[in-house]
């Protein structure tokens, strides 16, 4: 059941556009103002990078999970201590989506509406989503990718034209220190990598081609970019006020009602968009979970991961801002471990290894050698 | 296995229950006793009269000494098929295939003439399948023609038909056919595998076999193609699939069966590739209308009026003031309208269906909107819906299926339960792999490869491969 590596390209791709126009971009212009957009593709760029990094540990481990792989660098405590680690930053980012997706829902389409009436198929979906594994998710990726493409540029190019570009100037008012602290304290709705830790051992790497990945990383730069030019553009100092960047883009763009019909059922399909990025990391955190408790079959992971989702549905309006605050400060040291800090000690205890490992088996052929001139100076003195 | 020329014929009639049709006659051959023994209404009378009745009658030369059975098969029948049976109960069976068997006095075996009268009704275009241009042979309901008219086109030593029987009561002739050196061995294998482990009474139709051969026997969707056409099955063969022909049934069935293939017509390939990719853009919109428009119209009319037009709103509620049911309720008795008018109408005859049609379509849905009992858009949406199932004939039943489930969600989710549906239908066949082809290639798999026959089509000198979503022999990818 493994995927190939456009597939993969395409997964990474929808991670990293799929926090980015909820409530990121009013919370980065709290700080950095203008300057914002700076401040996301500087982490955009770093987790592009950060791709290779772990694509690069994913070949290294072969047909290893992330698990055996981990174990046989830094053993089974240490290797624990991680899943847990990883489990609480795919936690977040589910949670983040899936409330995310709950005011999306309710804000545009059934303000009359209970919510929990909508939770029970969207649980249907990702549980059979992760039942089936990872090639169906990534499968149903390759599906709606370019849907989701389309509508997101529509949206854009459809609101780009009230925007005033000096709007933007004068960069670098109040010098860096903003986006230094605007980038650490959001940290957590980056880190756009850490999906590809549950994934070692289920890509084909037959298909490999660097270019086609850096594509499509640099593509998800530019929408972003694009999306938040165009909201920045838009609200200006308003911004902070506007709390989901992608409905209310198309609110404002749109000229005789709330929402027009086109731009309405573009609109729908980032709900699309989401349901995957809610599977994927669903995924990621049932596997860490299996690996976590060695749990043998797929059915319980799966039920903790549904009833996880399912509690982030009672969760109020209130709680989410707590739940902001706490990723402004927790959930920003767990991202800085799991996807900066990990990949890096995972490479460089691989080197030492792998290094160490080398040197013995010099050393045992050195010794072999040796044997064999004793042996033969022994054979001599005997005949 | 002594033979007894009268007495062996009884024993056939006895192990036959009487059967009217056993037919038997005997003849003097040099002093020699010997029975023909047949099945009158599979005989060729002709064929009977000229190559054994005459012959044996009318043999003259000297044979003094030597093995009458090896005479006779040697020098005297005059039939191109002659099998020799060692045991009475295989001898029978062939006979029931339409041999005429050869009883020999006193000889240890018996001879078997293959004189089969091949009932075949003529060569006509398919109903399910018509061109404008293009061949218009359909298969018919001989298996032994059905080869014929694929043998016309096939004139390699690389095509095996490998045959066998099936039902233990009917003992139907199975032909698996396909391209040695393109298919896919071990979907060969798994098929013919599959197809010999069937236990079952009777093979009436080639459909009987489809459950067999499916992998999700409860699922809804096609899992195994079919066609009519001998161009059809040829120019999938070349692709790598297996063809399975039933005698008795014009439709062949073919494996492996990709979800894209419903969406490709024979006359694709006989048209102008720029008018094929528009049309298969055309199809695609189709199926898109053909299940979620009525859906769509649910979910707008109850949950998200807001968003239609204006224009259209007011023309909307114009429409449906004073109808006695809920939106849902509506479409729901429009559909089963349709529904029923369809089953009725495909299974009337010809000079009947048409009046009823007009019945139907006409004066029904005309008296029902008069009369206030549904509304004008809700006619023409579930209308345009069903006129679009025939785009792609070969999905329209789970096309029904489907529409109504698309209903059901609209009306109670709304767009946001249409768009978990249908991500749920692509993630549910995203897992439907058919004999090692993925169902959904080569959109997902992406094949790029494939794409020149996919959703469009480009020129046939432009598509130097094999798709690769059909398993195949891969060192043959190259067409040419």
């Amino acid at each position: 059941m493994k995927i190939n590596y456009r597939q993969l390209s395409i997964i990474t791709f929808m991670s990293f556009i799929a926090l980015k126009f909820l409530a990121l971009p009013s919370l980065l212009y709290l700080e950095s103002k203008n300057m914002s957009m700076f401040v996301a593709l500087a982490l955009m760029i770093i987790d592009g990078l950060y791709v290779f990094v772990i694509l690069d540990l994913m070949k290294k481990s072969g047909e290893k999970n992330i698990y055996e792989f981990m174990k046989s660098c830094l053993g089974k405590v240490i290797s624990k201590i991680i899943l847990i680690l990883l489990i609480l930053k795919y936690a977040l980012v589910i949670g983040n989506i899936s409330k995310g997706l709950e005011f999306f829902v309710v804000e545009n389409l059934y303000s009359e509406y209970n919510w929990f009436v909508f939770v029970l198929p969207l649980m249907i979906l990702i549980g059979f989503m992760i039942y089936k594994g990872i090639r169906n998710i990534a499968r149903v990726s390759e599906m709606v990718c370019w849907a989701i493409v389309i509508g997101l540029i529509y949206i854009a190019l459809k609101a780009l034209s009230g925007i005033d570009v000096l709007s933007f100037l004068p960069f670098f008012l109040d010098g860096v220190q903003p986006l230094l602290n605007s980038a650490y304290r959001h940290i957590s709705w980056f880190g756009s990598a850490t999906f590809l830790f549950m994934l070692f051992g289920f890509v084909d790497f037959r298909s490999e081609k660097k270019l086609k990945m850096i594509k499509y990383i640099i593509f998800a730069i530019l929408i972003v970019q694009l999306l938040y030019f165009v909201f920045y553009g838009l609200f200006e100092i308003t911004s902070p006020t506007h709390n989901y960047c992608i409905s209310d883009i198309s609110q404002f763009s749109s000229t005789y009602s709330a929402i027009d019909e086109l731009s309405w059922l573009v609109v729908s399909m980032w709900i699309v968009a989401q349901a995957v990025q809610l599977a994927l990391y669903s995924y990621c955190l049932a596997q860490a979970l299996k690996f976590l408790f060695d749990i043998k079959g797929n059915i319980l992971p799966i039920i903790i991961v549904i009833l996880y989702l399912l509690m982030w549905s009672f969760i109020g309006e209130n709680t989410i801002r707590m739940e902001r605050i706490f990723f402004s400060h927790f959930a920003s040291i767990v991202t800085l471990l799991a996807q900066y800090i990990l990949p890096i000690i995972l490479e460089i205890v691989y080197a030492i290894k792998h290094r160490k490992g080398k040197n013995s088996s010099k050393k045992r052929v050195r010794d072999e050698n040796k044997a064999k001139i004793r042996d033969k100076k022994e054979v001599k003195v005997n005949i | 296995m002594k033979i007894d020329a009268v007495k062996t014929v009884d024993e056939i009639k006895k192990k036959l229950h009487d059967s009217g049709d056993l037919k038997s006659r005997t003849v003097q051959f040099f002093g020699t006793q010997i029975s023909l023994c047949y099945i009158a209404p599979i005989t060729d009378n002709e064929l009977l009269n000229n190559t054994l009745i005459y012959p044996l009658i009318n043999f003259s030369s000297e044979i003094k000494g030597k093995d009458i059975v090896e005479v006779l098969n040697d020098r005297v029948l005059a039939n191109q098929e002659v099998t020799i049976f060692y045991d009475l109960k295989s001898a029978v069976d062939k006979m029931l295939a339409g041999n005429t068997l050869i009883l020999v006095d006193g000889a240890d075996k018996i001879l078997g003439c293959d004189l089969e009268k091949i009932t075949v009704r003529a060569v006509a275009e398919p109903p399910t399948s018509v061109v404008i241009k293009g061949p218009r042979e359909g298969f018919t309901e001989s298996l032994k023609f059905n080869l014929a008219l694929i043998r016309k086109r096939v004139k390699s030593d690389d095509f095996v038909v490998k045959m066998f029987e099936l039902g233990k009561m009917t003992k139907t002739q199975i032909a698996v056919v396909y391209y040695d050196s393109i298919a896919d061995k071990s979907v060969v294998n798994d098929v013919l595998k599959r197809l010999k482990s069937i236990k079952i009474d009777g093979v009436i139709d080639s459909h009987y076999l489809v459950s067999y051969l499916q992998r999700n026997k409860k699922s809804l969707f096609k899992q195994v193609g079919d066609t009519e056409k001998p161009d059809i099955l040829v120019a999938k063969m070349l692709e790598g699939r297996v063809g399975i022909i039933v005698d008795g049934s014009p439709i062949v069935l073919t494996i492996p069966f990709i979800l894209l293939e419903d969406l490709q017509n024979s006359d694709d390939y006989y048209s102008q590739p720029i008018r094929v990719t528009f049309v298969r853009a055309l199809r695609l919109v189709g199926v898109i209308l053909a299940v979620l428009l009525p859906g769509i119209y649910i979910a707008l009319e109850l949950y998200h009026y807001k968003i239609l037009p204006t224009e259209f709103l007011i023309t909307i509620m114009n429409s449906t003031q004073g109808i006695p049911f809920s939106p849902f309720i509506e479409i729901l008795f429009v559909i089963l309208l349709f529904e029923i008018l369809y089953e009725a109408n495909i299974r009337m005859p010809q000079y009947f269906g048409m009046a009823m049609s007009i019945v139907g379509a006409l004066i029904l849905g005309e008296t029902a909107v008069n009369a206030g009992l549904v509304s004008p858009p809700a006619v023409m949406i579930v209308a345009l819906s069903g006129i679009t199932f025939y785009i792609i004939p070969g999905q329209a039943s789970q096309f029904s299926i489907l529409r109504l489930l698309g209903v059901i969600i609209g009306a109670s989710l709304g767009i946001y339960g249409i768009l978990l549906f249908c991500v749920f239908i692509l993630s549910y066949l995203s897992n439907f792999d058919s004999y090692k082809s993925a169902y959904l290639a080569p959109t997902a798999p992406y094949i790029e490869e494939d794409q020149k026959d996919s959703y469009m089509r480009k020129t046939i000198d432009e598509m130097k491969k094999r798709p690769h979503a059909i398993a195949s022999n891969e060192s043959n990818k190259i067409r040419r």
